[in-house]
């Protein structure tokens, strides 16, 4: 009738037989205490992180929000702030000084 | 469907009578299936409660109560799986390791038609156990459902979500491989 041959209906046979060896099992007593504990401590642990997430995250907004203040506030530095890089220069440097001037003056003045 | 859609409506707003309904009805169904899938009395009802645990946390991504049973099996060869895997061909102490002077002496001391009936089974176990260690675990669980639970492959392909197609051919290279193992395993018998 089929092209199966003989190891295949021996197997079909051997997996029949499996399935009457193995019939459905009745559960223990403890099985639905045990169970409702393990749901119970699996819901306290994602209770606890989900806690400890929601704690980072409102630091996290916390300390960025106070950055983005700290950041917008003009800070009072000493020294004018309205001095450009070449007002500094030129304050630090003026004209009368040999070395910027003349480099080679400071040479002459030293005796050559 | 051995619930109705209303409990199963209830469960997903965590309804712990609902839920406890559920495990009730389905308890004894999961509890055999993971048995002939793991082959391992003493563990079964763990793996049980971790099938009804991934449920409990779950259920509420289940889009509609149709679709709960194919669910609730992705579930258990899910944790089936994930339990073969960790016990990964730790060795064991087999009957079917055992030389055939030391079965005898076995089946010798089991007198009784009970007991003789228990040892036959418990070797028919054990064969089709050994001849599984021929595929991997996922092959292992996709034929048991197909040969053992007897599942069709209209219902297989909504527990795996996997064509028709695709679910034949695996289903046909596992066989080959269990059926190549088992006729080495006849081969062996006869010579000894």
């Amino acid at each position: 009738m089929s092209l199966r041959g003989n190891e295949d209906e021996k197997l079909d046979a051997l997996f029949r037989a499996y399935r009457d060896a193995c019939p459905d099992p009745e559960a223990s007593v403890n099985f639905m205490p045990s169970l409702w504990a393990r749901i119970d401590s699996r819901q306290t642990f994602l209770f606890s992180f989900r806690r400890m997430a929601n704690a980072f995250i409102t630091a996290a907004v916390a300390l960025s929000i106070a950055l983005g203040v700290y950041m917008t506030i003009p800070r009072s530095t000493p020294g004018n702030l309205s001095e450009t890089y070449i007002d500094v220069l030129a304050a630090a440097n003026p004209l009368d000084n040999p070395d910027i001037v003349s480099p080679t003056a400071r040479l002459e003045l030293n005796g050559r | 469907m051995l619930v109705d859609f209303e409990v199963i409506k209830r469960a997903q707003n965590r309804d712990s009578v609902a839920f406890n309904e559920i495990v009730l009805a389905y308890r004894k169904r999961i509890l055999g299936t993971i048995t002939r899938l793991i082959a391992r009395s003493e563990d079964v009802e763990d793996v049980a409660q971790e099938v009804f645990l991934r449920l409990y946390f779950s259920l509420d991504q289940l889009r509609t109560p149709e679709v709960f049973e194919p669910w609730l099996y992705r579930l258990t060869v899910n944790a089936a799986f994930d339990y073969l895997r960790k016990q990964r061909r730790r060795q064991e102490f087999r009957m079917s390791d055992l030389s055939e002077q030391q079965v005898l002496m076995a089946d010798a001391t089991a007198g009784s038609k009970v007991e003789h009936e228990e040892q036959t089974k418990k070797k028919v176990r054990e064969s089709v156990d050994s001849l599984l260690g021929a595929v991997s675990e996922a092959d292992r669980i996709l034929l048991m459902m197909k040969e053992v639970e007897g599942l069709s492959l209209k219902e297989l392909e909504k527990i795996y979500n996997v064509n028709e197609n695709a679910l034949k051919v695996r289903l046909f290279r596992a066989r080959q491989r269990v059926l190549k193992a088992f006729g080495a395993a006849g081969k062996k018998e006869g010579l000894g």
